[in-house]
């Protein structure tokens, strides 16, 4: 039964970081709206035709 | 998009319908709004959108009045109430936005807004349905944004600065963190705890029992301290009201379980019940949460009136030009000029020749009100004819729609909001244990001092089991939660009880149990389908909604081309066919010789002034209306209907539905009366209704049904908030909230029976503690699966379809 001394200490650890983590999401909106994040990943999303050169010109030019 | 229906909104296609390129394809819409709206999506290359969407969007505003609108928000004396500057370089508004239908609109939204260069950020909430901006002043305005949004096809309305501290998003947060909190500790606490029980078999050795406990008090501590504090600050406040409000036992009770522990873990005799208060916080908080967010889906009052009140007015300057302010700015004697279509901004008289408004928002008639000069407008109602003049008699707090306002918060306040049977058990409870500890305390004192405490401690521990804590929370969460699922929002939880006991059900009538559009219900022609082909060939351009219940009466017959199509106001449609010259309206307006017949509801379609057709339109049935009434008889409740339409129409409704009382003609105040009346004898009345004038019923009625399709201010009162206007599901709701009721019932009865076997054997030291924690669990497990049961007869007897519902309503 000893290992209980360190399993529990550790799994007290693990409950503080998971609340820290969960409190962290809340103030960070990541509850604020659950409908919409599901759809954005089945978008493609082509940038607004105007800026979208621009971007890649960016991107090229250090090289 | 079906052929036939615009590809933006999905209305029904005028004759000539104009054409739309989006992603290289030509598609017919229904408008030039709808048109431009169309194109500007595509052109910022978010096409997608019509793809992703589950839902059309309102018809796009018209591009010009949207524009006007948006420059008036250019003017400081109107931005300053709604932006607020949040340092330099960064403003912040927060806009309503009407017609976010499913989260494609979100999507579509963000980007389209964000795309506006100077626009550092768009926040948009769908349940809300509420937009945050954060712009730079130096590169763009309001109006530019707001202008934007009349672009992509929503009307959007800047709410007022003090909103955007948004103490709703905080509420939700803080609640969200409470819930999760006592869930975790509730999950620990029940794991130290199971340690505990099945250490009782093993001879578990008491320093190894001694750590569990205070494991228990580590993680119970967090549960009181955090997640509990609400009830605390609630019972807190109701104690310095000198009320016992629902919190005081609740309160009470997680105090004196917790103290209780903590002693006994200090002493480190008796029971520890850590594991009980945590479940007992996270179960009120669940069913807290989901009151919370059905609450915040059906809006406040505050928002409901600052949609309904018009933002700007057009003053007529003494020169005769017309200047653009606020409608806070009218001052009494002002005189307005209002566009067709658009919203009268306050209370006055009309100055100009005779027009036809809706006032259906206002006082429940469905027909439009014909006004001549000199009678008096209501502020709110829409000029269907237009442009008129009007001179403003009354503004702000004196105005119509403020006095309905002031009818419901007063409605509201006089309604005694009655603690739910679950509450009301809790609080008898905790007093009967408090009583007894108190005579037990008293009664050792007397014969042996140095035992009181521990028997005082016993009987306060022995008594507050979980069942007991459990039976209530557990079987009303898990109703919110059924009825949730099903399309019912329960705002507030004691509209259970009061749901399941309803006597009398009051239904308003237009927008309730009929829809806003017209049905053709009778053809008086001697061929009736090129009668109806005809009338169509006319109507197919104009939105009235005498012109779509034609066009859609005519679908699927050939329709001819109707030339030269002209609205003539306060009368009708004139326009030629196949050469011959055609007038559908008003009989007074489309036959030539007026033969004095009383029948003025017709509507007549004429060549040269000879009667060709005539049709009688009727009201359009909600879809279910029927089912859902028959059901609530059925249940036992009488049905009534209180409607402010004419005598006429209520009678022809009434009668379709099989409704024996009924009341026609009824301003909110008489209804308001009619349900003072009801109650006086005893009855307890659901009320169900959807537009401005049920809210003051809404909020006087025992429970308060309100369609989501609905005006917000009516929403706002509802105790119950009906999604997708569903009409049949409110007998299912009440099906659910007598099985809670009963479960209700059960479960307290068990815990009840539980706790007055086992305190006396407990506190005569019979019971063994692998006994005391078997019958423990047992116990909690019994109220628990008994909860679960709610709801499951309901999933048998076939799903109810809330959300395809939704999807195939136009």
């Amino acid at each position: 039964m000893n290992i209980l001394v360190i399993m529990i200490p550790l799994s007290i650890l693990l409950l503080i970081g998971a609340g820290i983590a969960f409190f962290w999401a809340v103030e960070h909106d990541q509850f604020d709206d659950l409908d919409t994040p599901k759809l954005l990943p089945l978008l493609d999303d082509p940038a607004p035709k105007e800026s979208a050169p621009a971007k890649v010109e960016r991107e090229d030019s250090p090289q | 998009m079906n052929a036939g229906t615009c590809w933006h909104c999905g209305e029904p296609l005028p004759a000539d319908p104009p054409q739309a390129m989006v992603a290289g394809q030509a598609r017919a819409v229904c408008c030039p709004g709808c048109r431009a709206a169309a194109e500007w999506i595509d052109k910022l290359g978010l096409a997608d959108y019509y793809r992703l969407r589950s839902a059309a969007p309102p018809r796009a505003p018209d591009a010009q009045a949207a524009q006007r609108s948006a420059q008036t928000w250019a003017r400081p004396e109107l931005s300053r109430h709604v932006v607020r500057t949040l340092d330099a370089g960064h403003n912040e508004a927060l806009l309503l936005v009407d017609g976010i239908r499913c989260a494609a609109c979100v999507w579509l939204i963000e980007r389209a807004i964000g795309a506006v260069a100077g626009v550092e950020s768009v926040q948009v909430n769908a349940a809300a349905r509420r937009a945050r901006i954060v712009w730079n002043p130096a590169q763009t305005d309001l109006a530019a944004i707001l202008a934007t949004f009349a672009r992509t096809g929503y009307a959007a309305l800047p709410l007022d600065a003090a909103a955007l501290d948004d103490a709703r998003r905080r509420e939700a947060r803080a609640a969200l963190k409470r819930l999760v909190v006592a869930g975790f500790g509730a999950m620990q606490a029940m794991m130290y705890a199971s340690a505990l029980y099945l250490g009782a078999f093993t001879a578990m050795d008491p320093a190894t029992r001694d750590a569990m406990r205070w494991l228990g008090l580590l993680v119970a501590t967090p549960v009181v301290f955090y997640s509990a504090q609400p009830f605390f600050a609630g019972a807190l406040r109701a104690l310095r009201a000198r009320t016992l409000g629902m919190d005081v036992p609740v309160a009470l009770a997680i105090a004196l379980i917790y103290a209780a522990s903590v002693v006994e873990a200090l002493r480190g005799g008796g029971e520890v019940y850590f594991d009980s208060v945590s479940m007992f916080v996270f179960f009120l908080l669940a069913g807290r949460y989901l009151e919370m967010r059905a609450r915040h889906r059906a809006g406040n009052l505050a928002d409901a009136m600052a949609r309904l009140v018009p933002a700007f007015a057009d003053r007529l300057r003494p020169d005769a030009s017309l200047e653009r302010i606020g409608a806070l700015e009218l001052g009494i004697g002002d005189r307005v000029q209002v566009a067709q279509g658009e919203r009268v901004p306050a209370d006055g008289v009309l100055q100009s020749a005779a027009c036809r408004v809706d006032e259906s928002l206002l006082s429940g008639e469905s027909a439009p009100v014909s006004k001549r000069r000199g009678d008096p407008l209501t502020g709110g109602s829409v000029v269907l004819e237009g442009p008129i003049i009007a001179q403003v008699m009354r503004v702000g707090a004196d105005t119509a729609l403020a006095g309905i306002a002031a009818l419901v918060a007063r409605a509201q306040s006089e309604r005694p909001r009655l603690a739910c049977a679950g509450e009301r058990m809790a609080a008898g409870f905790v007093a009967r244990v408090l009583a007894l500890a108190a005579v037990c305390a008293i009664g050792w004192s007397l014969v042996d001092p140095s035992r009181a405490l521990t028997a005082t401690l016993a009987v306060l521990v022995v008594s507050c089991p979980c069942a007991f804590a459990l039976a209530v929370p557990a079987a009303l969460t898990r109703a919110l939660s059924v009825l949730a699922a099903h399309g019912v929002f329960v705002v507030h939880t004691d509209a259970i009880e009061n749901l399941a006991l309803a006597t009398h059900a009051v239904f308003d009538k237009t927008g309730t149990l009929t829809q806003p559009d017209l049905d053709v219900a009778e053809v008086d022609a001697a061929d009736r389908e090129s009668a109806l082909s005809l009338a169509a060939a006319l109507a197919r351009g104009s939105h009235h909604p005498i012109a779509q219940a034609l066009t859609r009466a005519a679908a699927g017959l050939p329709v001819a081309t109707a030339t030269d199509v002209r609205t003539v106001a306060g009368g009708g449609l004139e326009g030629r066919i196949d050469g011959r010259s055609f007038r559908l309206g008003q009989r007074a307006f489309a036959a030539a010789e007026s033969d004095g017949e009383a029948d003025d509801d017709a509507v007549i379609l004429a060549e040269d002034g000879t009667v060709v057709a005539a049709f009688r339109l009727r009201e359009r049935l909600r879809a279910g209306a029927g089912d859902a009434l028959d059901a609530l008889r059925a249940d036992g409740v009488t049905v009534e209907l209180a409607s402010g339409d004419a005598q006429a129409k209520v009678a022809a409704v009434a009668q379709r539905l099989g409704i024996e009382t009924w009341h026609a003609r009824m301003s909110s105040a008489d209804k308001l009366e009619r349900l003072r009346a009801l109650r006086m004898d005893g009855a307890r009345v659901v009320a169900v209704g959807d537009g401005i004038n049920d809210a003051p019923v809404l909020a006087g009625a025992d429970v308060a049904v309100a369609l989501a399709s609905g005006a917000e201010l009516a929403q706002a009162t509802g105790d119950i908030v009906l999604d997708g206007a569903h009409l049949p599901m409110l007998a299912q709701a009440r099906a659910i909230a007598r099985e809670t009721l009963g479960v209700l019932r059960q479960n307290q009865r068990w815990a009840l029976a539980y706790n007055l076997a086992a305190v006396p054997f407990a506190a005569l030291g019979f019971v063994p503690p692998w006994l005391a924690a078997i019958g423990m669990s047992t116990s909690s497990l019994v109220v628990i699966l008994n909860a679960l049961r709610i709801g499951r007869r309901v999933h048998e007897s076939g799903p109810i379809p809330a959300a395809a519902h939704m999807r195939t309503a136009p």
